[in-house]
């Protein structure tokens, strides 16, 4: 298990220590170094998998606090596969990154700086105890400034500068979380903290007549934390101010780095289960990243900041499943997400360069108007849109018996299952290319297969990360939300479907479709905020400008040296 | 009797060694290189009889860690300096300052007592010596010191409570506490030579002994408003130095918001233990390394250096670079180094009295990275200036700054009982005492 971070360690020396003439056969032969951490990972999951965790300790486990930084490393299903999917997309990452870099001058700084990023991702995800997993938090925060900045780039030294500056905040908020998690339970050890929370209720009060649960006030301090690293909506800005670093950082940092968010979410999942609070906050601010990701992606018109509003949306909606209490499906979603966003990223690389040798390069291609869709089109998409989800539901109610009235957990669930494969069948085959029976049935059949895979393949996952269905159980039972706001919410979406099919339904049929003027404008008049992000860097510029003048302000009046 | 009379007799020779040193320096007053090789041979006698002779004393409440770094932050402010004739003064001050410190941390009152008057007056008369109009804000720092040896000398004086809030009034000027801040400002602002990179360790460091003694003893109410000004001086630090572009005044001003949180800590828990040894020491010995590190610019573009006049550090000086950063990283706290050790130890073990408190501690603690780094980033990062001639740190100078970045590591990552074995404190100690929390 301390091989896994050792052979890192040593991929970082070999890179840094020797003469330049050797720098290039150096780089390379730290890729093996990263690709024996990768098998030790393997291993680590195989051991953990049939054995239980494992656990190393370099402290008194009865006083965390005499040891400056309680060293140790604890091992179980999660870490285990944190650790495969980190190790496995670093060596992808730097194995391409060697070429990528061939003739940079920083190269070396930068390849060393992969691998030690590398290290303290893998020992913060391996962390024993709270502390240990803070250190590396922050060691993190400021890695990544050093891995977003360029000397003498005034616009990457402002992203990077920011994006410290924002990571402190959530930082702050975590520290927050442990100094109040250790006066309130006494101890950081994850699991003697678990037992604790949930066998000492304790009641705080903010002020006179409001009061909040020992759990809910450090639940809420870690999620503000986790909503840092995880580029949440407020503090998300840092993502796409991070966006001039080398492509290959930002395949590590999607697919990686910014999973720390959710890693520090399920590690806490017992103590976040004790607060349907901060469950719901939790909800709220990743369904509000989600939609506020997605739809600025969609009016970016660079590369990298489309897949970055991407990556933020993606994350928004990783939050929303851990707000919803499927943890492991959040788990399960990151781990897609991070090799899809790698592979992307790494493309992104390609093209970019491409583009640079290339003065043709994209191609647009001038394609003759397409024709309205047909029949078999719309039957495809109400079929896939509508259809679907009511046979998953039929399915799951009449011939599993599970009694969907009364199990919130157990629709979303489906609801994830559905969305995400019909995102995926539609991004294979688009509907415009359904062109007869034949194609038409196969995506069809090709979405239900991959609609049952994977809600076999959620299931088994969510059995192999949480093997107790009981825990399961408590944290979609926490996460529930009231019953109105559920009907709610399913009404809603299932309004907001269909309607949205109506309308392209009958746009497309030329039918007069009667709105009002300023619903019509209304889509012109959000792109131009939403393709500045909603001016989102302006008002904390202006933040950051007021505070500076108030303490401007505050120096002159107060007599004293800077006089 | 006798483990008494051997261990008043190891603090003199303890306390006696760096003033021999600074007589026996005086030998090479016309030849700077070999007078800045003397002082900081006689530094490194110094750390070495501490270390051969520390388990003959009596461990003072806060440990032993203040006595290994004293001589140590010396030798470092020594190594950092060039050899130059303006500058000899203060390296054999450096040696003086030494012995009359060690002397107050080893010894019992009223030696210790007498030596902390010493101190304060030559602190003050170097500051007089150095006096500008152009500075009359010194005047105030003067004058906070002349009132710290004023109360140290009323401390021997007059019976308690009078003596005990005299105590409490030298620990304030010592280690800084609004509103006697003013000498640390005026001293690592104003004082010659490498004096400021050592004297913002030496005198708080002594605060801090002088704190552990006196603290058990203070009323509620003393110990309140100690509370009370701590918060508000770890947020005026903290605005103040985020106001600042003088790198020296940030520096001062980051220190006395860092010293303030200790208070804050130290007023709740009424002691000063190791953790709080470790966090004045930590926080110290990293501002004394920045000011080393602003030394290394000022040798190089003058005295009275902008330091927007400076930048692109980063690509012609990168040794310096790589120093400057990790130095900075320490001093705002960031793992793995000593203040956030020190930072984490305190905020474990003392049971916070208010949250509200809390908050103030942390955005205090938040706002040293904004500033921090904002001034790390504008020296190094930027384009290179063409009328700059860049020349990358020499071997002394990277000997220090070195020295500061290895110990600020080995503080963070050794436990926390190193330097006062038999005050270990049990982690469930922590819960108890808090007057927040209702449980039900």
């Amino acid at each position: 298990m301390l091989l896994v971070p050792a052979f890192l360690l040593v991929a970082a020396a070999i890179v840094l220590i020797g003469s330049d003439s050797s720098r290039h056969a150096r780089a390379r032969m730290a890729a093996y170094s990263i690709g024996a951490a990768f098998v030790g990972a393997v291993a680590a999951l195989y051991q953990v998998t049939t054995g239980g965790p494992l656990a190393i300790r370099f402290y008194d486990l009865s006083s965390v606090a005499s040891f400056a930084i309680p060293i140790g490393l604890y091992v179980d299903r999660l870490s285990a596969v944190m650790m495969t999917l980190i190790t496995g997309v670093s060596v992808i990452i730097y194995s391409y990154s060697i070429g990528y870099m061939y003739q940079d001058r920083h190269a070396r700084r930068y390849l060393a700086m992969i691998c030690l990023t590398d290290f303290v991702l893998i020992c913060m995800v391996s962390s024993s105890n709270l502390m240990m997993l803070f250190l590396f938090w922050q060691v993190l925060s400021y890695l990544l400034y050093v891995l977003a900045h360029n000397h003498s780039h005034a616009g990457t030294l402002v992203g990077a500068f920011k994006t410290f500056t924002l990571l402190r905040v959530a930082d702050t908020a975590f520290l927050a979380g442990i100094a109040f998690a250790y006066q309130l339970y006494g101890t950081l050890e994850f699991q003697e903290l678990f037992v604790r929370a949930a066998e000492i209720p304790i009641a705080l009060s903010l002020w006179p007549g409001m009061d909040i649960s020992g759990a809910t006030a450090v639940s809420l301090l870690f999620f503000i934390g986790a909503m840092g690293k995880s580029a949440q909506f407020p503090i998300h800005l840092w993502l796409p101010g991070s966006l001039f670093a080398p492509t290959p950082v930002h395949a590590l940092l999607h697919a990686g780095i910014i999973n720390a968010g959710g890693f520090l979410i399920n590690r806490l999942a017992p103590l976040f289960g004790l607060s349907s609070t901060t469950l719901h906050v939790a909800f709220v601010i990743g369904t509000l990243t989600a939609v506020l990701g997605a739809t600025m992606m969609l009016a970016q018109n660079d590369i990298k900041k489309t897949l970055g509003f991407s990556t933020i949306g993606q994350m928004g909606y990783m939050i929303m499943e851990c707000g919803l209490g499927a943890f492991s499906l959040a788990v399960f979603h990151l781990i897609a997400h991070g090799l899809f966003k790698a592979t992307v990223f790494l493309n992104c690389g390609n093209v970019i360069h491409k583009a640079r040798q290339e003065p043709h390069f994209p191609h647009v291609d001038y394609q003759a108007d397409e024709g309205g869709l047909s029949r078999l089109t719309w039957f495809t998409g109400f079929v896939t849109t509508l259809f679907i989800p009511l046979l998953i539901l039929l399915v799951t109610h009449g011939v599993l018996r599970i009694p969907l009235l009364e199990s919130q957990g157990t629709v979303i669930f489906l609801f994830f299952i559905w969305i995400t494969s019909s995102q995926a069948i539609l991004t294979l085959t688009r509907l415009r290319q359904v062109a007869s029976w034949k194609v038409s049935a196969a995506m069809l059949m090709t979405l239900l297969f991959i609609v049952f895979v994977y809600l076999g393949a959620a299931e088994a996952f969510t059995a192999f990360l949480y093997p107790n269905p009981e825990e399961v159980a408590s944290y979609f039972k926490a996460a529930d939300l009231p019953d109105w706001m559920f009907d709610l919410i399913l009404i809603m979406a299932t309004v907001l479907t269909i309607a949205s099919w109506s309308y392209l339904y009958l746009r497309a049929h030329g039918r007069t479709v009667r709105m009002p003027a300023w619903i019509e404008g209304l889509r012109i008049r959000l792109y131009l905020p939403f393709m500045n992000r909603l001016y989102a860097d302006e008002f904390y510029q202006l933040l950051g400008n007021g505070i500076m003048r108030l303490v401007h302000q505050l120096d002159k009046r107060e007599r004293g040296w800077s006089r | 009797m006798v483990a008494m009379n051997d261990g008043a007799f190891v603090a003199w020779l303890l306390a006696g060694l760096p003033l021999l040193g600074a007589l026996a320096s005086f030998a090479f007053w016309p030849n700077p290189a070999r007078l800045k090789l003397s002082s900081v041979v006689w530094s490194a006698v110094s750390l070495g009889s501490i270390a051969g002779l520390s388990n003959q004393l009596v461990i003072p409440p806060e440990g032993l860690l203040p006595l290994y770094l004293l001589p140590l932050t010396a030798m470092v402010s020594l190594l950092g300096q060039p050899p130059h004739a303006d500058h000899r003064l203060s390296w054999i001050t450096t040696l003086v300052f030494l012995g009359l410190g060690l002397c107050v941390v080893t010894s019992q009152p009223p030696v210790s007592s007498v030596a902390s008057m010493l101190l304060f007056s030559v602190v003050a008369l170097l500051l007089y010596r150095h006096h500008s109009v152009l500075w009359p804000m010194s005047w105030w720092g003067i004058g906070t010191y002349a009132l710290g040896a004023l109360c140290a000398s009323l401390s021997l004086a007059v019976d308690a409570p009078l003596s005990s809030v005299a105590s409490l009034v030298t620990s304030a000027v010592l280690l800084p506490l609004m509103p006697f801040h003013d000498g640390h400002l005026t001293a690592v602002t104003r004082l010659p030579g490498n004096l400021p990179s050592f004297i913002v360790l030496l005198l708080p460091s002594i605060g801090l002994h002088g704190l552990a003694t006196m603290l058990p003893t203070v009323p509620d109410v003393v110990a309140w408003t100690v509370s009370l000004f701590a918060l508000v001086g770890a947020f005026y630090g903290a605005v103040k130095a985020l106001a600042q572009t003088r790198v020296r005044l940030l520096l001062a001003y980051s220190s006395l918001s860092f010293f303030s949180m200790l208070w804050w800590f130290a007023a709740a828990t009424r002691s000063a233990t190791p953790r709080s040894a470790l966090l004045v020491g930590t926080v110290g010995l990293a501002t004394s390394g920045l000011l080393v590190a602003w030394q290394v610019v000022r040798t190089r573009y003058g005295d009275d250096v902008d330091p927007q006049a400076v930048s692109g550090l980063a690509s012609g000086m990168p040794q310096y670079a790589v120093l400057l950063s990790l130095l900075a990283l320490a001093a705002m706290g960031l793992p793995p180094f000593g203040v956030f050790a020190g930072f984490m130890g305190l905020l474990l073990s003392a049971p916070f009295p208010s949250s509200g408190g809390l908050v103030i501690t942390l955005l205090a603690w938040l706002a040293a990275s904004w500033y921090i780094m904002q001034m790390v980033q504008r020296l190094l990062f930027g384009l290179r200036r063409p009328e700059l001639r860049y020349a990358d740190i020499l071997r002394a100078e990277c000997a220090a700054l070195l020295i500061v970045v290895l110990v600020l590591l080995a503080l963070g990552l050794a436990p926390a009982t190193l330097f006062a074995p038999d005050q270990t404190m049990s982690a469930t100690d922590s819960i108890t005492g808090s007057v927040v929390w209702t449980k039900y």
